[in-house]
């Protein structure tokens, strides 16, 4: 997902002149080509995620469109109160662009595994927040928000999904609709394991490509349902809690680090997010409706 | 006998007023910064009938509690009416206890957590250097307490590293540091970390003014050598008790005396 990042940045840059590109040592090879088109707007900043913000919104201060870029929970929870000041309460727009979803880096253990970056992103005002599960919702959606003047999130992950999907900022998808009294709602990559789960279970199966701001408008159109929330992050489960009237129930992280190393898939398989334990809570839910 | 400027002067009776009017404080934090924000102002360029004039300097004020003193400035300049300050920190003010850009012409930045101020001023000033406009210069203020925040020194490496002689962090070394973690050699260290640096005192204009006029090729930071509460020996021997107190009428009428004294 990071080359369709350089790939879409760089297609943009051709004319767009006001993007910047703000590293934080991470990805910088990646963007060699970015940084012999354009040097004097390619910065790779260094191990400080503080400033990588606060440069970035400086930047944004004087017309600039940044894109800041580092592992994901660097950039959102080291850097929080600069996010939420420096770039929201200022309204400096700018671009954070994280790389390290969940457990893309498993085998680094607890210190980078990445879950709370966009429940505690969406708790900032006016911000978007934004998952794309795929390498064709990342393309679409940067072009759509990059330059829209607000702060916008894009997490990005190692493991995207190959499944062919409509993409419209702040659209969920329905998936599956089939009258069923469950409801599966999911986001990310992780929807290969969930439609692999439910491949011929009687769920209705709805994707959100972005946490801020959520699609409403689908949760409330399965709100007579029981809704399961399949998610290995947090963000999601509250976003949907947040509409009234719903019946939501959590699958996913325990409240516990996930203290092991491995793949991803390791930690998806202890922790039930593979498409068997998966389909099995399904079913439960099922059977409790 | 302090030299205190006569403008400097009325500036802090203002604060002193308006503290009092409206029961909020910072007024040590204020008064050592006078004469940096009055120097600032009288020689960098700005037009308060145009605050978003494209040609201008950029001002953050990193040590956003000292706001009253800013207003008193900003309004001094001609950026506005100074009865509108004696609002100050209430409901609907527009002048809250840190400044919001979006609410008073002249403030490039909302600030008031401290340790953003370089970062921010840092990026406005690589903005300027990416858009090659030489003529443009970014300042900044700092306090000496706020420089325990680790984010000040990793905004100063990163400053330096991209060598940006068209900054100038202004250390208002007033000591308010000395209670918790001290740092007792500011300029040494603000020149370890790769600024050209000098010392002055803070409040002497002219000698600020000149510093402020400098450039060389890295990032200049001025040690500005001030005293909290300067114009009022209660609050310069009572700088704690101070901070964020606002005066009682008595109090009002003795650190007026103070301040027309000219003892400290």
């Amino acid at each position: 997902m990071r080359k369709q990042f350089r790939d879409t940045v760089l297609d943009l840059a051709k004319t767009d002149k006001k993007i910047v590109m703000v590293f934080g040592d991470v990805s910088v090879y990646l963007f060699a080509e970015f940084q012999a088109s354009y040097p004097s707007r390619f910065y790779n900043i260094g191990i400080c995620e503080n400033t990588l913000i606060s440069l970035g919104a400086g930047l944004s201060s004087q017309g600039f469109i940044p894109f800041v870029h580092t592992i994901n929970p660097f950039i959102t929870e080291r850097s929080y109160e600069q996010i939420k000041l420096d770039l929201c309460y200022n309204g400096f727009g700018a671009n954070l662009i994280s790389c390290g979803a969940s457990f893309d880096y498993a085998w680094d253990g607890a210190t980078h595994h990445a879950y709370t970056d966009m429940a505690i992103l969406r708790l900032l005002p006016d911000i978007e927040v934004i998952q794309p599960g795929s390498r064709k919702e990342l393309d679409i959606l940067l072009r759509s928000q990059y330059g829209n003047g607000k702060v916008t999130y894009f997490r990005l992950s190692d493991h995207p999904h190959t499944i062919e999907l409509p993409v419209e900022f702040g659209r969920a998808v329905v998936l599956k609709e089939g009258g069923s009294k469950v409801t599966v709602m999911t986001a990310g990559p992780m929807l290969e394991n969930v439609l692999e789960a439910c491949r011929d279970l009687d769920v209705n199966v709805v994707y959100f490509h972005a946490i801020k701001p959520i699609d409403q408008d689908a949760i409330r159109r399965f709100r007579h349902t029981k809704i399961l929330v399949v998610h290995d992050a947090f963000g999601l489960y509250e976003a949907i809690c947040e509409v009234p009237d719903v019946s939501v129930t959590y699958y996913g992280l325990p409240d516990k680090f996930c203290s092991w190393y491995g793949t991803l898939h390791d930690i998806r398989k202890r922790v039930g997010l593979d498409s068997f334990a998966i389909r099995e809570r399904i079913r439960r839910k099922i059977q409790e409706s | 006998m302090n030299m205190m400027n006569p403008e400097c002067l009325k500036i802090r009776k203002e604060i002193l007023k308006i503290s009092k009017a409206t029961g909020h404080g910072h007024i040590p934090s204020c008064f050592s910064v006078v004469e940096i924000l009055y120097a600032l102002y009288d020689t960098i360029r700005h037009d308060p009938k145009n605050p978003s004039w494209d040609k201008r300097d950029i001002f953050i004020l990193s040590k956003g509690h000292a706001s009253l003193a800013l207003y008193c400035i900003l309004s001094e300049f001609g950026y506005f009416d100074i009865s509108k300050v004696y609002t100050f920190g209430q409901f609907e003010s527009s002048f809250g206890c840190h400044p919001d850009r979006f609410k008073i012409p002249g403030i490039e930045a909302s600030t008031g957590s401290l340790g953003h101020g370089i970062g921010l001023a840092a990026g406005a000033a690589l903005a300027l250097k990416i858009n090659n406009d030489l003529d443009r210069r970014v300042y900044t203020v700092i306090g000496d307490g706020e420089s325990n925040e680790g984010s000040v020194w990793e905004a100063v490496m990163v400053a330096t590293n991209l060598k940006l002689d068209n900054l100038t962090v202004i250390y208002d070394n007033n000591m308010s540091h000395a209670r918790g973690l001290q740092i007792p050699n500011p300029k040494e260290r603000l020149r370890a970390f790769g600024c050209e640096t000098s010392e002055v005192n803070g409040h002497d204009l002219r000698a600020l003014k000149k510093e402020f006029k400098k450039a060389g090729r890295n990032v200049r930071a001025v040690v500005a050598h001030t005293r909290k509460g300067y114009g009022c020996s209660t609050m310069v021997r009572n700088h704690y008790e101070w901070h964020r107190k606002a005066p009682s009428d008595q109090e009002f009428t003795q650190l007026l005396k103070e301040l027309d004294e000219k003892t400290v």
